[in-house]
């Protein structure tokens, strides 16, 4: 049977107006505008080499921000200043304290700074530095590592204090039952009421990599469980993620795995009984990163109220032409998920951080670090909007004279805070950039 | 019935022009993440990439004890040159072997150069000492070195010959193998 000319006609015309309605009229009603971020603001003692802030807000919608600085004690060391190139800066010492303080303006001004570990300490930052949660009273816990007794960083122990009541804290306790094994702590407060800290973990240090260690915590401070594994195989040097749902029965946890071939994709875990026990990690991208090196560059995990799971992170894929920070979607409950989205192409070999986080509107806001058009590391930000497609334009927040990295994001209905690191030489200084969103 | 198509088509293309403006924005924003941001050449001064056959970069940087540590440092013998950090978990499983190759380059007539990256004076200094390291170390404190070899993470060792050539590269972990491999092409004679 022969079509007619007309009919043929008018069937591929239908076709490719049925195609331009579905392509070319999405029912999308992104926002484009850029973001809005007020001036930066230095966090800590600038003679002290602040590093590597973390932020987070208290239930009384108090923003806070936890750093390390130099210890003190070192500021008059005659035989360290010798080795210091910057006349009256405080010497470089190995021992760092974690300082926390507060903003109740939306990061205009800040409280002094209270340290939190009782005893100085090498508190370690990079990809592993100190983290804070608040109870419903905005009771402030905080856990960091330090290196193992023989000073090894990569044999490290996570510490854990919170706040004492008479505006200190408590002294500093090791909470990895196997000492020397333990590195990259988060700390988070579980919506069934306490704490649930997580590590990565070298107690068994052969013939698998690293193991995925959580305990739970009281609200007191006691050990409500021993150190327990829920996974192993993950990369030795890169930060977790973690979110909650269920009022804290179900936990999802992200992790960059590595593979006996050094391939290193992240991979989504899913607990459904309160992180006692996790289902079968989840690829969240299969970018095939091979690399017997340190990546030193974890994911970063949030949930929407729709129930969606956001994830960023950075890979060098199978060639440096993927190399960058990517995104990806789980719109089924972690059952899998969707095409990765680059972010921002690397501009040159390098490393690089990303963070996200959630809006209360389910618009995603990524900060990350890459290299601007002088070399140096800068961070950069973008948002997604709700309908997964929607990008705003990449902006540079930084304008670091040296190199900036590992940005942080906190989020709290319209307010929107970037932290992160700015050195140059051997000094360093934590910036904080704020500003609001439309929710 | 044709007034009805033709109706149809209109309204369909009249539709599509209205919304030509933003579906083109639509389109740029959606493959401009795809498209990234422009790329950047390389580190400033870097004529060659850092691959086997290529000149060695030129790089100037001081060693924790304050003398000079720059390339030219090193002319004259073969280098052993090793990106670490001090955090770095494959960094420390090497180290003893680069210590090792660093306790006889003397007597084998050759020098070895670890390059800390992304790491401070004091953890360097506090690891140096722990590990017994016994050759130069120079701090790549804003990572240009770093760059300019494009390590994407440590540890990386560079076999560079005299002439100042790159000859072998291990990215990863040095093993006694690739480490004789490395020297024998760097023109060490064992």
């Amino acid at each position: 049977m022969k079509a007619s000319p007309t009919k043929s006609l008018w069937t591929t015309a239908c076709f490719l107006l049925a195609g331009c309605s579905a392509e070319l009229i999405p029912p999308h009603r992104g926002r484009i505008t850029p973001l809005s971020l007020g001036p930066e603001i230095q966090l800590g003692d600038s003679e002290a080499n602040p590093s590597t802030p973390f932020l987070r807000f208290a239930v009384d919608g108090k923003l806070y921000a936890i750093w390390t600085e130099d210890e003190s004690g070192q500021k008059n060391n005659p035989s360290s200043l010798s080795a210091h190139q910057h006349s009256g800066k405080m010497a470089p010492s190995p021992l760092r304290n974690a300082l926390l303080a507060a903003s109740s303006d939306g990061g205009k001004t800040w409280s002094a700074s209270k340290q939190v570990n009782s005893g100085a300490e090498a508190v370690q930052g990079e990809e592993n530095g100190p983290k804070v949660a608040f109870d419903a009273s905005n009771r402030p816990y905080v856990v960091w590592s330090i290196p193992g007794e023989k000073g090894d960083k990569t044999r490290a122990n996570i510490r854990f204090a919170m706040a004492d009541g008479n505006g200190g804290f408590t002294p500093a306790r090791t909470l990895n039952e196997v000492k020397d094994a333990a590195r990259f702590p988060i700390i988070e407060f579980s919506p069934d009421g306490n704490l649930l800290i997580a590590w990565i973990d070298r107690r068994i240090d052969n013939p698998k990599p690293r193991q995925l260690y959580l305990m739970r915590i009281g609200l007191d401070g006691k050990a409500l469980t021993k150190n327990y594994a829920v996974g192993e195989g993950l990369c030795e040097c890169c930060k977790l993620g973690i979110a909650f749902a269920d009022g804290g029965k179900t936990v999802y946890m992200v992790d960059r795995q590595v593979n006996d071939k050094q391939v290193r994709n992240h991979v989504l875990r899913k607990s459904t009984d309160g992180a006692a026990t996790f289902e079968a990690p989840v690829e969240i991208s299969d970018d095939g990163w091979q690399v017997p090196s340190c990546p030193h560059s974890g994911p970063s995990l949030a949930r929407d109220r729709r129930g969606q799971l956001h994830v960023t992170w950075f890979t060098l894929g199978r060639s440096e032409k993927d190399a960058g920070i990517y995104y990806g979607v789980s719109k089924d409950d972690g059952k899998s998920f969707a095409a990765r989205q680059l972010v921002h192409a690397n501009t040159a070999p390098e490393i690089l951080y990303s963070t996200l986080a959630v809006g209360e509107d389910d618009t995603v806001y990524l900060a990350w670090s890459n290299l601007d058009g002088t070399g140096k590391a800068q961070i950069f930000m973008r948002s997604l909007a709700p309908d997964g497609r929607t990008w705003t334009p990449i902006q540079q927040l930084s304008n670091a004279k040296g190199n900036a990295g590992r940005p942080v994001l906190a989020l709290r209905k319209n307010q929107l805070h970037v932290a992160w690191t700015e050195t140059d030489g051997e000094d360093s200084r934590v910036v904080l950039r704020s500003g609001t969103v439309d929710q | 019935m044709k007034t009805l198509i033709v109706q149809t088509i209109r309204i369909r293309w009249n539709t599509i022009s209205r919304l030509a403006l933003p579906i083109g924005f639509a389109i740029f924003f959606a493959l401009e993440p795809a498209t990234g941001w422009p790329q950047h050449d390389h580190p400033a001064g870097q004529s060659f990439p850092p691959v086997a056959g290529n000149p060695a970069i030129s790089f100037d940087l001081q060693a924790l004890d304050g003398k000079p540590a720059g390339l030219t440092n090193f002319r004259g013998k073969p280098l052993v040159m090793n990106f670490f950090a001090s955090w770095c978990d494959p960094c420390r499983d090497e180290m003893p072997l680069i210590n090792e190759l660093a306790s006889r380059a003397a007597k084998d007539g050759y020098n070895v150069l670890g390059i800390a990256v992304e790491d401070g004076r004091a953890a360097v200094t506090e690891f140096a000492k722990e590990a017994k390291l016994v050759f130069p170390i120079a701090l790549d404190l804003n990572s240009t070195v770093k760059r300019a070899y494009r390590v994407f993470g440590p540890p990386a060792t560079f076999f560079i010959d005299a002439q100042g050539v790159i000859r072998d590269i291990v990215l990863g972990p040095m093993t006694q193998e690739r480490a004789r491999e490395g020297l024998k092409k760097a023109g060490v004679a064992r």
